[in-house]
């Protein structure tokens, strides 16, 4: 993995950027913290936050020229956030004595001043501050220049002198009544380590830098007017102190120019969206000051702006409350460390890779791929625990085995007269009677693993009504495209898949897949893209449904896209139009097409942290009023299993009489395996009519209630693991038994997992009472 | 690990129709490799995992070394 690539993509991620409002104070006050304290009725520590940032915060929180307002995202809003009168009330309601602070020993160096503006006195303050020896020359005889000619309502006489009055008490030497015009200046520069000047109405001309304020290469700085160029009391203050951070950095002999581009104002990368922030007028002060009340209303209007699109629609960034910034850092940190805490594992495989905060993100930052690449990573490196995407392993081994996996050729003519034709009347499209076939295999019908588990009765039909609407054969192809092995990030198993799969293509001299399952076309297109594909749901879009006359009761509905199919939109576009065509009012939801989110079975989470699973579930199913149409098995299931009304595709094209489809449950995950192989054993006889070995019959005969079903489903426990574990136990004895209930409790290591079956019997019959499992092996000796 | 004596006491090994008793057993997980008491069959050392255990500590430290 490519740890300085990932690093760089962290750091395009702007959620840690400044709003615009502190970006252009020229002290970046940390407004949304400030706003955040007023709003909570914390005044003393939105104080301190400006104690912390302004100079002469009591005589500038009066009478700031506030440039951080016009620049408020809130002005497109009801009016820009009130900032500088949130100040003038923090003053009035949260002001503290200041902190008494211990003169520092003046050895550093001696600094001369010239001029007490505002520029002045925050440079000499601040180096004053640093050890540095000051001494200020004022041309009159009182401190703060053209600060007086701010006193009016807000900043009083009295106020203005007692913050003058603590620049004398600090101990800075000053001169009062002392002019410095170029003559005297140059003795200054002679005479000081280095020389601040802020007087005003300096007229000689001077080579100023516009970063360091350095005058040449002179140990003289500059601020104030002479560097603002306007009137602006910010502005000042902040002039005088960058012009003291150059001295220091210019005394103490290192870069004056590094990392100060952001000092003053700047351009935040952060473009706040507020189209849809609902308008919220400016609050009118009653009196001189806000009330604290109105403050506080007044700070509830702030936006905090900060980017945030991809964790709004994100349940996993939200459930760890982790930016992409941060949350590559996180991986970064795993990554490099051979060995100690991986923490972030679990984490990691929560992220069900749907791609919604690449499409959200302006900067197109993706997750996805580096969570995907993570993940792989992990397994090169042998740090991905086994349980996190065990069970899905082995459910897409057991379709690749031969219990379900199966590749044929469609029957000749002769082989399948009564099978695809017959009369042409019909109240539906669907035409049969006519044989299309070539001899040649065109189409590959490819269910994928999930479809015939879920809808085994329907896949015959599917077959039958591909073969009498394509022209050329139509084989058939079942087994699993690898898409759980590429969410586990198992390189080596999907390589060996896609193989498998090329392989049969070859034979079949390249034929076009027709793929029903989204996560079968998201794996072909992203493995296997000399394969030509289609969609089964366009063809129905294009030959016509096979039972128009079906429809019952029109409804609105809302499709939940697949998260695999987010840049395929023609795909979308056609279940939408076959709803439509069966008589259905569609009603998009906020998060759909390009956007749509994940119904948290992707990317493995289902199976790695069912918590988070359920917390995509449950966000996404109250996103919508209306019932839900989906055209993934696996997004009904979890929809379904949360509680809400959700038909997948083909209960509207194939409904069952007497059934709900909307409310039908799946297939448990045994069920799901006997589905599969039923599915193929049904096919091969009544299609190829081909002798089939009946299934193996059970070894013994279960009686399972309906709890400890449902733990064995959240345990990831199969029938054939309880029947495994009791066969072992009734052949070898070795198990437990309870004299006082007469339950026997066994166990059996199977793979990875050790299983145990709490049970009784009663003649031939077994009663389950309890079923779980550990990974942890023991060692017996 | 341990294990509460009333999760237990009436279990006995069905085998060697023995009660079982606590002692030393070595577990492994991942690259964990450590001891624990647990109940076991004095006679054919089948140990006794119950549900609580199973899912309560032994889930806990399996967990544990797996996030690392
Ligand atoms: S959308 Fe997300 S990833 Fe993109 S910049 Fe914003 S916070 Fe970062
Ligand atoms: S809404 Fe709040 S955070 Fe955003 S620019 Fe305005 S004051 Fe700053
Ligand atoms: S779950 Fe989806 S939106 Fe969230 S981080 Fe992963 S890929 Fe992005
Ligand atoms: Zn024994």
């Amino acid at each position: 993995m490519n740890l300085d690539k990932l690093l760089e993509t962290g750091d395009r991620c702007i959620f840690l950027e400044p709003p615009t409002c502190t970006a252009n104070c020229p002290v970046h006050l940390e407004i949304i913290e400030f706003i955040s304290e007023i709003e909570k009725g914390d005044f003393q520590k939105a104080y301190k936050l400006m104690e912390k940032k302004l100079p002469f915060h009591k005589i500038i929180g009066r009478i700031c020229d506030h440039p951080c307002e016009s620049v408020c995202v809130r002005n497109e809003a009801g009016g820009a956030i009130s900032i500088s009168e949130l100040e003038k009330s923090v003053l009035e309601y949260g002001a503290a004595k200041p902190k008494k602070v211990w003169p520092v020993p003046k050895k550093k160096g001696k600094i001369a001043v010239v001029g007490s503006g505002l520029s002045g006195l925050t440079a000499a303050v601040d180096l004053d501050k640093k050890g540095y020896e000051i001494v200020l020359y004022e041309k009159t005889d009182r401190l703060g220049g053209r600060l007086w000619n701010h006193i009016g309502d807000s900043l009083k006489e009295k106020t203005l002198s007692e913050e003058l009055k603590q620049v004398e008490d600090k101990g800075i030497s000053i001169q009062f009544n002392r002019l410095i015009d170029e003559n005297s200046l140059s003795d200054l520069l002679s005479e000081y380590d280095a020389v601040y000047l802020g007087a005003s109405d300096w007229t000689a001309p001077l080579e100023i830098d516009k970063i360091t304020f350095q005058v040449g290469e002179l140990n003289l700085f500059a601020g104030g007017a002479m560097v603002t160029q306007n009137d602006s009391v910010i502005f000042s203050a902040s002039s005088g102190r960058r012009a003291a951070l150059s001295i220091e950095r210019f005394l103490s002999k290192v870069s004056l120019t590094d990392s100060r581009d952001r000092e003053g104002i700047f351009e935040t990368p952060l473009k706040q969206d507020v189209s849809e922030t609902d308008v919220l007028p400016k609050v009118e002060k009653q009196a001189s000051v806000y009330s604290q009340e109105e403050a506080i209303q007044e700070a509830k209007r702030c936006i905090k702006c900060q980017c945030r699109k991809c964790m709004d629609g994100c349940n996993h960034l939200r459930k760890y409350d982790i930016s992409p910034y941060a949350y590559i850092r996180q991986i970064n940190h795993s990554e490099r460390i051979i060995l100690g805490t991986h923490y972030a594992n679990k984490m990691i495989n929560s992220c069900t890779e749907c791609g919604l905060c690449q499409e959200e993100c302006f900067l197109d930052i993706s997750m996805k791929d580096v969570i995907q690449e993570t993940r792989e990573s992990m397994v090169e490196r042998n740090k991905m625990p086994v349980s996190a995407h065990d069970f899905a392993l082995k459910d897409m081994a057991f379709s690749n085995s031969s219990r379900f996996s199966l590749v044929r050729k469609q029957p000749s003519k002769e082989a399948s007269k009564d099978l695809f034709y017959y009369p042409l009347i019909s109240f539906s499209d669907y035409v049969k009677g006519l044989y299309h076939g070539t001899g040649k295999t065109e189409y590959l019908f490819y269910p994928g693993c999930q479809l015939p588990a879920s809808y085994p009765d329907d896949i015959k039909g599917i077959y039958e009504y591909l073969v009498g609407h394509m022209k050329g054969d139509v084989g058939i192809y079942l087994g699993c495209c690898g898409a759980p092995a590429d969410w586990a990030g198992r390189q080596d198993l999907m390589g060996e898949n896609v193989a498998a799969i090329k392989k049969v293509w070859e034979e079949m001299e390249r034929p076009t897949f027709i793929l029903a399952c989204s996560s079968c076309i998201r794996v072909f297109e992203k493995y296997l893209p000399e394969i030509k594909v289609r969609s089964l749901w366009d063809i129905y879009l294009e030959k016509g449904l096979p039972n128009k006359n079906w429809i019952k009761s029109p409804q609105t509905l809302s499709v939940h896209d697949a998260c695999g199919t987010r840049e395929n939109s023609e795909l979308q576009e056609s279940i939408r139009k076959i709803a439509e065509s069966l008589g259905y009012t569609i009603e998009e939801m906020k998060y759909s097409k390009e956007k749509t989110k994940c119904c948290g079975y992707g990317g493995l989470v289902y199976y790695a942290n069912r918590e988070q699973a359920d917390g995509f579930v449950a966000e996404r199913i109250q996103e919508s009023p209306h019932d839900i149409l989906v055209y993934c098995t696996m997004c009904k299931d979890l929809f379904v299993s949360g509680g809400k009304r959700t038909y997948h595709l083909l209960d509207l094209i194939y409904p069952k009489d007497n059934e709900d489809g909307a409310v039908k449950k799946m297939p448990t995950l045994s069920e799901r395996h006997q589905n599969r192989s039923l599915v193929k054993r049904s096919l091969l006889k009544e299609i190829w009519r081909e002798d089939v070995d009946e299934p193996v019959p059970d070894d013994y005969q279960l009686v399972i209630p309906e709890t400890v079903r449902q733990n064995m489903e959240d345990r990831y426990i199969l029938l054939e693991d309880v029947q495994a574990v009791i066969k072992n136990a009734q052949e070898i004895r070795k198990r437990f038994y309870n004299p006082d209930s007469g339950d026997y409790l066994a166990s059996l290591k199977i793979e990875h997992v050790t299983f145990w079956v709490q049970y009784a019997q009663e003649d031939d019959k077994f009663l389950i009472k309890s079923v779980y499992s550990h990974r942890m092996e023991i060692v017996e000796e | 690990m341990y294990q509460e004596k009333e999760d237990y006491q009436s279990w006995i090994c069905d085998k060697c129709q023995k009660e079982l008793e606590l002692s030393k057993v070595k577990v492994r997980y991942l690259e964990g490799e450590f001891e624990v008491e647990l109940l076991n069959c004095p006679t054919c050392h089948q140990v006794f995992v119950n549900e609580s255990l199973a899912l309560g500590k032994m889930l806990e430290v399996e967990q544990g070394l797996e996030d690392k």
